[in-house]
């Protein structure tokens, strides 16, 4: 049964938030595809929704989208419910569908002149824009073409140019460099990145490169549940790995163990001899800490030879597998 | 309405801007010129009661072709939209589910009527290139094209309604197929059971055969008219709803 919230229609939505999601789910049967979730995007910012292949993204994308109406939950997208006022929140909207379906008998101009158009552009400034976006997207070369000709890089950038070209508050790309060799994925990367300036942009990935490389926020969901929202830095500052400091000494393991088992954040020391008569001690320390400064000290205090410290930088995908891994 | 136009302009040009359309046009104006040149054959042969343009409109040829028609016109119009995905797309797009519906009808439904210009043609040929009297009225003549027409929009919301179903085109085309097939067969159930039957009178009202045959005579029933556009109508919405049961079922 569908349970929608009930808006109220006195309720005054934060200016500032682009998307306002609150316990959103979709069921397909008995399987929950999306499991009430809630996360917001402020206005400007450019957002990687992170998962797993078939954790949920595009279900929540065609939900905000409109194509999918949610079992149950709300959410808003510029204070407009996107299941009420699914038209307004639609003109908002510049939506990028995965593997691009585009009528592949048009023209590119052609195509981009019927999409315009169904936005409620017309005449001069239809054609400005069309201009525009094709220069933006890199099509004016091939805007003569069928797009049934255009290789996969091409095609993939008329569906950019056909989110863009009504110049949409928010941008919902859905992978948008699937299938795309390293060049093109450069290159839509470069784009996405400068359209941030002006949009804000939702883009679901499971390239994770691409999000560290262009997103300032990261929303993860798993099977339907929102895993992890935040920066990408603060997410891999809060790892388990991310305090984990490597020292390699030449010094008896027991008391080097001992020893820096004292420091104060320390929780275990590993310490493991190496071949050439070195031993490698893996200092594990809580999340968001830095103790190198006083295994640094301790090392001088206790005269140890030190030939390496070093602290281990997390990466977005060590935090991906570590909340999306199921052994 | 600018939404409306340019759906509609845009499924035109699917039809007129690709061999498509064009080969269905050639092909029913020659299947036209078949069947008229059969019946004006049997008038050279026989003495016939009826007129040129009811017999030409009732001939087996006739029957044969213009079934055919409209699985090939409508089985396009969705599934196609379904199987590549850019139903997604254009229902993301701000538009309205009855905009997309009746500018696809209207497409089709367009395309259908200018298949009829050959037909009008070669009447109007047959009056100004013979001295004989024309073996038919102008009434009757109207009658025909009405009757076309009525039965065309029927016909048509069949097809989008079995295209809107599925993601296959073969399959929209043998659900429209089939449902032609029960239309015409319910037309007919007073034939053979015999007009005795009590509910003779409502699959007469139904007949599309017995609305052929009426219509070319020029007898034009308002009842009929009324019979087939809300019919269409209803087809139509049914279509729209399969569309929209996708935005609003939990």
């Amino acid at each position: 049964m569908r349970t929608l919230e009930r808006v109220n229609p006195h309720h005054r939505f934060s200016k500032k938030n682009m998307i306002e999601i609150s316990n959103l789910s979709k069921s397909y049967g008995r399987h929950k595809a999306v499991d009430q979730i809630s996360f917001e995007v402020t206005r400007g910012e450019i957002v990687g929704f992170l998962g797993p292949n078939g954790a949920g993204k595009s279900t929540t994308l065609k939900m905000l989208t409109g194509f999918l109406p949610p079992t149950s939950g709300a959410a808003r997208i510029a204070g407009k419910d996107i299941f009420r006022e699914s038209l307004e929140v639609r003109k908002k909207i510049g939506y990028m569908p995965e593997n691009v379906p585009l009528y592949i008998d048009m023209r590119v101009k052609e195509y981009l002149r019927f999409r315009g158009g169904l936005h409620g552009l017309s005449g001069g400034r239809l054609r400005k824009r069309m201009g525009e976006v094709m220069e933006t997207c890199g099509l004016t070369q091939v805007r003569r073409k069928m797009i049934k000709t255009l290789s996969k890089g091409y095609r993939q950038r008329v569906g950019l140019a056909d989110a863009l070209i009504h110049e949409p508050d928010l941008l919902i790309l859905d992978e948008p460099t699937n299938g795309l060799d390293p060049n093109q994925i450069r290159a839509i990367r470069r784009l996405i990145k400068n359209l941030g300036e002006k949009h804000t942009i939702l883009i679901s990935t499971h390239i994770l490169s691409e999000v560290e490389m262009t997103c300032n926020k990261v929303v993860i969901i798993d099977e339907g549940k929102i895993k992890a929202a935040d920066t990408p830095e603060n997410l891999v500052n809060s790892m388990r790995r991310a305090g984990r400091v490597t020292v390699e000494l030449q010094a008896p393991k027991p008391e080097v163990e001992e020893s820096i088992s004292q420091i104060e954040e320390v929780t275990r020391v590993v310490g493991e001899s190496l071949l050439d008569g070195w031993n490698r001690f893996t200092v594990f320390a809580a999340p968001k800490t830095d103790t190198r400064l006083k295994l640094g000290r301790l090392v001088a205090q206790k005269n140890w030879s030190l030939r390496s410290l070093s602290r281990q930088i997390g990466t977005l995908e060590e935090v991906f597998i570590e909340l999306t891994r199921k052994d | 309405m600018r939404i409306f136009r340019i759906l509609y302009l845009k499924e035109l040009k699917t039809y007129f801007l690709s061999p498509f359309g064009w080969l269905i046009l050639c092909f029913s104006s020659l299947m036209q010129g078949f069947a008229l040149t059969a019946t004006l054959k049997e008038f050279t042969d026989n003495a016939v009661a009826e007129s040129l343009v009811s017999v030409v409109f009732n001939s087996p040829i006739f029957n044969i072709y213009f079934m055919f028609l409209f699985p090939v016109l409508t089985m396009r119009l969705f599934s196609e939209e379904n199987r590549s995905g850019t139903i997604e797309g254009l229902l993301t797009a701000p538009v309205r589910t009855w905009q997309v519906v009746l500018s696809k009808f209207s497409a089709a439904y367009t395309t259908f009527l200018t298949l009829w210009i050959a037909a009008g043609v070669h009447f109007y040929l047959f009056t100004a290139l013979t001295d004989v009297p024309p073996p038919f009225t102008n009434g009757e003549l109207i009658g025909a094209f009405l009757i076309i027409a009525l039965i065309g929009m029927l016909f048509i919301s069949y097809g989008c309604l079995a295209s809107a179903l599925t993601s296959s085109q073969i399959i929209a085309g043998v659900v429209c197929t089939f449902i032609l097939i029960f239309h015409m067969f319910l037309g007919l159930i007073p034939k053979f059971f015999g007009e005795q039957i009590p509910a003779a009178g409502f699959f007469n009202f139904i007949s599309s055969p017995r609305h052929l045959v009426d219509f070319t005579r020029g007898l034009i029933n308002t009842g009929t008219i009324g019979y087939y556009i809300t019919t269409a109508v209803f087809f139509l919405f049914l279509t729209f709803h399969i569309l929209d049961f996708r935005r609003w079922k939990p």
